[in-house]
C-alpha cells in the first residue's frame, strides 16, 4: 500500500470523526412559536424549505416516527403540514421539530390544538 | 452508427438489471431531493433512508464508437446532515480495439462518498439555501479496460439554491488519481492524471406554476455546464439540457450532453450521449 493510499484511507477515517464532532457542537435555533407540548387535536405545522414534491414524502415519513403523530398532511402551497396527535403520548414540540428538521426542513410555527 | 443498433440489442442486460432492482424494491418507493440528472445538489437523505438511483447514459464517441453505462447508486442517511453514498457503474462497450470491444461487459471504478451538509437556511415555505461538503474515493472495482482500477481519493463542495420555480446547483470536486491509468483511456479522467470537474446548473419549475394542495408532479427543465481537467492539461466541457419529473413517490430524469470545448489527448471525443435515469426513496 503506498503512500497516497494510506493518504485516502486517512482521510476517509477521520471525516466521519469530523462530522460527529461538528454535529456534537451546540447549535442555535431560532424560537419556534407553540406549545411545548401536543396534547390530542389537530395542528398545523408551520415548515419552511419544501421546496419539491419529494418533501411531501420526507416529512410524512418522519413525523409519522412520532409515538401519538397520526395522517400528516402536506400542503406545499402554503407551507403547512397538518397532523393529528392522538391517545396520551404528548409529543414534545421539540420532537416535532426535530423530525421537521431530520426530513430535512425548519419548523417555524406550531398552530392549533385544545389549549 | 451502426455501433448503436448492435448496441441496442445486447444491451437488454443492461435494461434488466435495473428493471430488476427497481421490481423488488418499489414497495414503499419515494423520490429524493431536487437534484439535477448529471451533477450533485446539496440534498441528503433522512436518517435511516435510502434513496437508490439508476442511471442510464448512452455515449457516442468519435468513429461510431458507442459505449453503454448503467449506472447504480445507493445513497443512506446515517444522521441529520450526514449521509454515505456508493455508486457503481457497469459498462458495455462498442469501441474500436485496444479498447473494450463487441459488446464487452465491464465494472468501472465505485465511488464511495460521505456527505456533509455544512448549510441549511430555510428562507420561506418554498426557498432554501443548502452547502454540503463530501470526501471518498474512487475504489478500485474496474474490470479491465473501463477505468483506472486504482483508489483514489476525491473531495468536493456543492451549493444548491432554490427560489420559487428557480433553482441553481454548482459542484466542485477534486480527485487524486494513485494510478498509473489506462493505456488506452475511454474517459479523459481514466489517463491517469489528477482531475477537477466542475459543474453548474439550471432547473426551472415549468410545471406546476405554483404550487397548490393537489400532489402533482413538478416538471422542471434543466441545463448544465458539466466540466473536466486534467493536471496533464486536458478538459472537456459539456453543455447538458434535460428533463426532471418529481413526484412524491419517484423522480424521473432524462437529458442529453453535448460538447462545448474538447481538448483530448487519447480519449475518444464525444459527439453526444444522451441519458435517462430514476430514482426512490426507502
Amino acid at each position: 500500500m503506498n503512500c497516497q493510499t494510506l493518504l485516502a484511507c486517512a482521510f476517509l477515517a477521520a471525516l466521519p470523526c469530523c462530522a460527529t464532532a461538528c454535529r456534537s457542537a451546540p447549535r442555535s435555533s431560532p424560537a419556534i412559536v407553540g406549545p411545548s407540548s401536543l396534547t390530542a387535536g389537530t395542528y398545523q405545522l408551520v415548515v419552511h424549505g419544501m421546496s419539491c414534491p419529494k418533501c411531501i414524502s420526507n416529512v410524512e415519513l418522519q413525523l409519522t416516527r412520532i409515538t401519538g403523530v397520526t395522517r400528516p398532511v402536506v400542503d406545499m402551497k402554503n407551507g403547512i403540514v397538518a397532523i393529528d396527535v392522538t391517545g396520551g403520548a404528548n409529543p414534545s414540540k421539540d420532537a416535532i421539530a426535530n423530525a421537521i428538521a431530520d426530513s430535512g426542513f425548519t419548523l417555524v410555527e406550531i398552530r392549533g390544538g385544545n389549549p | 452508427m451502426a455501433a448503436a443498433s448492435t448496441a441496442a440489442g445486447a444491451s437488454v442486460t443492461l435494461i434488466a438489471v435495473p428493471v430488476t432492482l427497481i421490481s423488488t424494491l418499489i414497495a414503499t418507493a419515494a423520490s429524493h431531493a431536487q437534484e439535477m440528472p448529471g451533477m450533485p445538489a446539496a440534498t441528503a437523505p433522512s436518517p435511516g433512508v435510502l434513496i437508490p438511483r439508476i442511471q442510464m447514459r448512452a455515449y457516442f464517441l468519435e468513429d461510431d464508437q458507442f459505449l453503454l453505462e448503467e449506472n447504480i447508486r445507493l445513497e443512506y442517511g446515517l444522521a441529520r446532515d450526514l449521509s454515505l453514498s456508493a455508486e457503481i457503474p457497469l459498462y458495455q462497450g462498442f469501441l474500436d480495439d485496444p479498447r473494450p470491444s463487441d459488446g464487452e461487459f465491464g465494472l468501472g471504478d465505485a465511488d464511495l462518498l460521505v456527505e456533509l451538509r455544512i448549510l441549511r437556511d430555510d428562507l420561506n415555505a418554498v426557498d432554501t439555501v443548502r452547502a454540503s461538503i463530501f470526501a471518498g474515493a474512487e475504489l478500485p472495482t474496474a474490470t479491465d479496460g473501463f477505468a483506472t482500477g486504482s483508489l483514489d481519493p476525491c473531495v468536493g463542495a456543492v451549493f444548491t439554491t432554490i427560489s420559487g420555480r428557480h433553482g441553481i446547483d454548482l459542484a466542485a470536486r477534486y480527485t487524486l488519481v494513485t494510478g498509473d491509468g489506462l493505456a488506452a483511456p475511454i474517459f479523459l479522467t481514466d489517463a491517469g492524471d489528477d482531475f477537477l470537474n466542475l459543474d453548474a446548473g439550471y432547473a426551472f419549475r415549468i410545471h406546476p406554476a405554483a404550487y397548490t394542495e393537489e400532489r402533482e408532479p413538478a416538471w422542471y427543465l434543466t441545463a448544465e455546464i458539466n466540466s473536466v481537467w486534467t493536471m496533464g492539461g486536458e478538459h472537456e466541457v459539456l453543455l447538458s439540457p434535460g428533463l426532471l419529473i418529481e413526484a412524491p413517490t419517484y423522480a424521473l430524469e432524462f437529458g442529453c450532453s453535448l460538447p462545448l470545448s474538447e481538448d483530448l489527448d487519447a480519449a475518444p471525443r464525444l459527439d453526444f450521449a444522451l441519458l435517462a435515469g430514476m430514482r426512490l426513496l426507502f
